[in-house]
């Protein structure tokens, strides 16, 4: 019984199923929409907000990591002392998700019955900084003292064996905390995943109140004022950033592998990691005449897609369906944003194409290492 | 009941000269004591003297900008600490990490360190969710948030660069990888898109010894000059940076109006 | 002073700011490139050709000096034991017949070309030659290129 369990953990995080699965359910957790919305309401989501949701969901959490540690294999991971931050960030990113998404619905709740949000007090409700606010912070001084003490005596920090620069460990890995970034090294060459991504992410977070427009909802929680920005960075926080940081850190192993959390941690798991360029599918395997010589030509059906993917989706998205959002953003911000939300959705494009025809570039010149 | 006059022990000390010479009021009994303490302390004016009441709810803020930068004060003092007795070389730094847990008494010192880093990069990711979730972004905070993304990415910085110090092989191989990505930076990386274009006749102006990531590393690969410069970076330069920022920040924070009010 | 003449000087005290602060940042970044490097020497001796076994990756320089050699019956190639993805050091599978990479799983040939995983181009070949005294000679500081066409080069390869 335990054992069927844990296969079927196995399985379902592969990372074809387990992002598949977070992708489709997501919006029905966080309604961009009001057809989302009707599903939500339909299917009891919203139920996750409330005391009982936030008890379920941390029970399912420690369920989870209990197995996992009282597990060979995965106890092995979860122990290690590095990845206690790991364990920590999940449940913590867990229960401030819970408490602003039930602080959100209820004032949502209360404004759609025409009170005043939890958060208004109205302008004359005014405490004193001393004693009102300095007790808390002297509080949760002592609480965060308390703990990383606890934490420190504990649990040693980590040393390993001293740097040795001909013997790489296996498998290597960055910080946990960049461990989304190695993650999109998978599927992208490294002045994408590791330059320009991370790049557009510091750029897309500082353009954010400057493209977001919605001046409702600023100073209290809401979700129903605002849904699709919260929808949109949420996507970005939990499932490109959380989750593949839980990916890279439990389920990569040795040569970069992907293993279920309960699968031994093996050198010896061979995974085939034969990939094919756009071009050499086009030419050799379709057009069957061989690679052309110049390198344009020969990726020029990558270049022209490629193209097409960041120039034809705003003009036609722009006549159509976000007209409004246009006339209210002017141009150069709306294209920033499209092109922003296009590079974000560019991630798992690359993913799908790898999982299913084993893509290995879409535009591949080696020659000037530029490869994507 | 609090404005009643009390003689003890704690007023006559708020009584004394040396307390008045330091805090001008005495102990805040009265509303204008405590307003006056507020007002008059170099620290506490950081805060405005008064806040709306939802302000100071851990419900609200959850005390994450606050802890954010609690975690920063302890990352600088055990840091501080740590330097007494570690050596920026190839030669000693693995063994001065060594050492230090048992030739220390209470060698937690090396633990608090690494582990309050761990908790600060998780703080300030929380305290961005939440000012993203109140919509705390909006104008008129639009900068002070920019400023604030500018300083996510710096605590991620300075952890990463603390984490070749220890010079064991987790360090070595995280900043090797690390680094190389810096190698790719298009045209200002060797082997980024666009570098071999930058060229004069056949003279690569890009290269192995001249691209960004020399620049990092100060040697071709993670060795004795990569060590010194994390480690300059690590204690003085990416501190002296964020330091500033907080300063800005915190200012804005009480210059855009103080905490987010539901308008 | 004349209209014209103040604003001459102006756009010429504007000029001399703008050059000499460009001037210091450009001093400020060139400072970050040292002139002499530290760094162990770019050429040795490994031996005499015979010392390599036929058709085998020589492990030998791995540690010290960062390469494998590789004797075929036409000759000897020297192969960088950097991985081309991003600086991690593959290790030599004896019975896959493959360089694999620990770190992100790239595959490279025993020749040094990639076939597997997320490296975007073979291995590097160093220059190889034979010294004066008959011994290989390796020079890391010459480094040749597949995907650039540069393994053709004579020194890419010591014909014995
Ligand atoms: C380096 C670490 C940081 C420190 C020490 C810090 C500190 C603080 C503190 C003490 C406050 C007062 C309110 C509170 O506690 O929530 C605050 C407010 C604020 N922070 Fe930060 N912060 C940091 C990083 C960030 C980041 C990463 C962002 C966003 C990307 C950000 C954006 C803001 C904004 C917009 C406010 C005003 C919120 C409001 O008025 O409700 N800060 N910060
Ligand atoms: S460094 Fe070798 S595969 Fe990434």
């Amino acid at each position: 019984m335990l054992d069927g369990i844990k296969a079927f953990l196995d399985i379902l995080s592969k990372p074809q199923i387990s992002f598949t699965l977070i992708i489709f359910i997501f919006p029905f957790v966080i309604p961009p929409t009001m057809w989302f919305e009707k599903w939500h309401r339909k299917l009891g989501l919203h139920l996750l907000w409330t005391r009982k949701g936030g008890l379920y969901m941390f029970a399912f959490i420690t369920i989870i990591l209990l197995l996992g540690f009282f597990d060979e294999n995965f106890g092995k991971i979860l122990g290690k002392p590095d990845n206690v931050p790991i364990i920590i960030l999940i449940y913590s990113v867990f229960f401030f998700l819970w408490l602003s998404m039930s602080s959100a619905y209820k004032n949502d709740e209360r404004m759609a019955r025409g009170e005043k949000v939890e958060e208004d007090y109205g302008p004359d409700e005014k405490v004193l900084v001393w004693p009102d606010l300095v007790y808390i912070e002297m509080i949760a001084l002592i609480l965060m003292t308390v703990f990383l003490l606890v934490w420190s005596i504990g649990l040693p920090a980590p040393l390993e064996e001293a740097a040795n620069p001909s013997l790489s460990p296996n498998p290597a890995k960055a910080p946990w905390y960049f461990l989304g970034l190695q993650e999109m090294l998978v599927y992208f060459d490294p002045w994408l995943a590791g330059v320009i991504f991370p790049t557009l992410i510091i750029v897309g977070l500082m353009a954010l109140p400057y493209v977001d427009d919605n001046p409702k909802a600023s100073g209290y929680y809401s979700f129903a004022n605002r849904r699709a920005s919260i929808f949109i960075f949420l996507f970005g926080f939990l499932t490109l950033w959380v989750f593949l940081i839980v990916v890279g850190t439990f389920f990569r192993g040795p040569n970069w592998n992907f293993f279920g959390p309960f699968e031994e941690w093996s050198v010896a798991k061979v995974v085939p990691l034969t990939n094919v360029n756009l071009s050499e599918y086009v030419w050799v395997k379709m057009l069957r005449i061989g690679l052309p010589s110049h390198p344009l030509v020969r990726e020029v059906v990558g270049i022209v897609i490629v193209v097409l993917y960041f120039g034809l989706p705003p003009v036609i998205l722009a006549r159509g369906k976000l007209r409004g959002l246009v006339e209210r953003l002017g141009a150069t911000r709306y294209a920033l944003v499209i092109f922003l939300a296009l590079s974000m959705m560019a991630l798992p494009i690359k993913m799908y194409l790898r999982w299913t025809i084993n893509l290995k570039y879409i535009i591949a010149i080696p020659e000037s290492f530029f490869n994507i | 009941m609090a404005d009643k006059k009390k003689t003890g022990l704690l007023a006559s000390i708020g009584d004394s000269q040396i307390w008045k010479s330091i805090f001008r009021t005495g102990v805040p009994v009265t509303r204008r004591q405590r307003m006056m303490g507020v007002l008059n302390s170099v620290f506490l004016h950081l805060h405005p003297v008064r806040l709306p009441k939802h302000a100071v709810k851990l419900k609200y803020t959850w005390c994450m900008g606050g802890l954010s930068f609690f975690l920063f004060l302890v990352l600088t003092i055990s840091g501080i600490l740590l330097m007494f007795y570690y050596r920026p070389t190839v030669e000693y730094a693995y063994t001065d990490i060594m050492d230090l847990s048992e030739q220390v008494p209470l060698g937690i010192m090396r633990e608090i360190h690494r582990w309050g880093a761990h908790a600060m990069v998780i703080a300030v990711w929380l305290h961005m969710f939440r000012v993203f979730m109140t919509g705390s972004y909006k104008p008129p905070r639009e900068f002070n948030w920019a400023v604030g993304v500018i300083m996510l990415f710096l605590t991620l910085l300075l952890s990463f660069t603390g984490y070749l110090l220890p010079w064991d092989q987790l360090a070595i191989w995280a900043i090797t990888v690390g680094a190389n990505m810096a190698r790719a930076t298009p045209f200002l990386g060797h082997e980024g898109p666009g570098a071999s274009l930058l060229a004069i006749g056949d003279i690569n102006l890009v290269s192995m010894t001249s691209d960004i990531r020399f620049a990092l590393l100060g040697g071709r690969f993670v060795g004795e000059g990569a060590l010194l410069r994390f480690y300059v970076l690590h204690c003085v330069g990416l501190p002296f940076i964020i330091a500033i920022l907080m300063a800005v920040h915190f200012w804005r924070v009480r210059k855009d109006g103080g905490i987010s009010t539901p308008v | 002073m004349k209209r014209r003449k103040f604003i001459t000087w102006l756009s010429v005290g504007w000029l001399a700011f703008a050059g000499a602060t460009g001037g210091f940042f450009t001093m400020i970044i060139r400072f970050l490139f040292p002139n002499v490097l530290f760094e162990p020497p770019q050429s040795f001796k490994v031996g005499f050709p015979s010392d390599f076994q036929l058709n085998q990756v020589d492990e030998r320089f791995k540690q010290s000096q960062a390469v494998w050699l590789v004797r075929t019956a036409e000759g000897m190639y020297a192969l960088s034991t950097v991985c081309t993805h991003l600086g991690c050091t593959p290790n030599w599978l004896i019975t896959d017949n493959k360089f694999k990479c620990p770190c992100h799983g790239s595959g490279f040939r025993k020749s040094g070309i990639n076939f597997e995983g997320p490296a975007p181009r073979p291995l590097e070949r160093y220059r190889i030659v034979l010294a004066e005294d008959g011994q290989v000679l390796v020079d890391k500081s010459v480094k040749f290129q597949y995907e650039k066409g540069q393994w053709d080069s004579p020194e890419a390869f010591l014909t014995t």
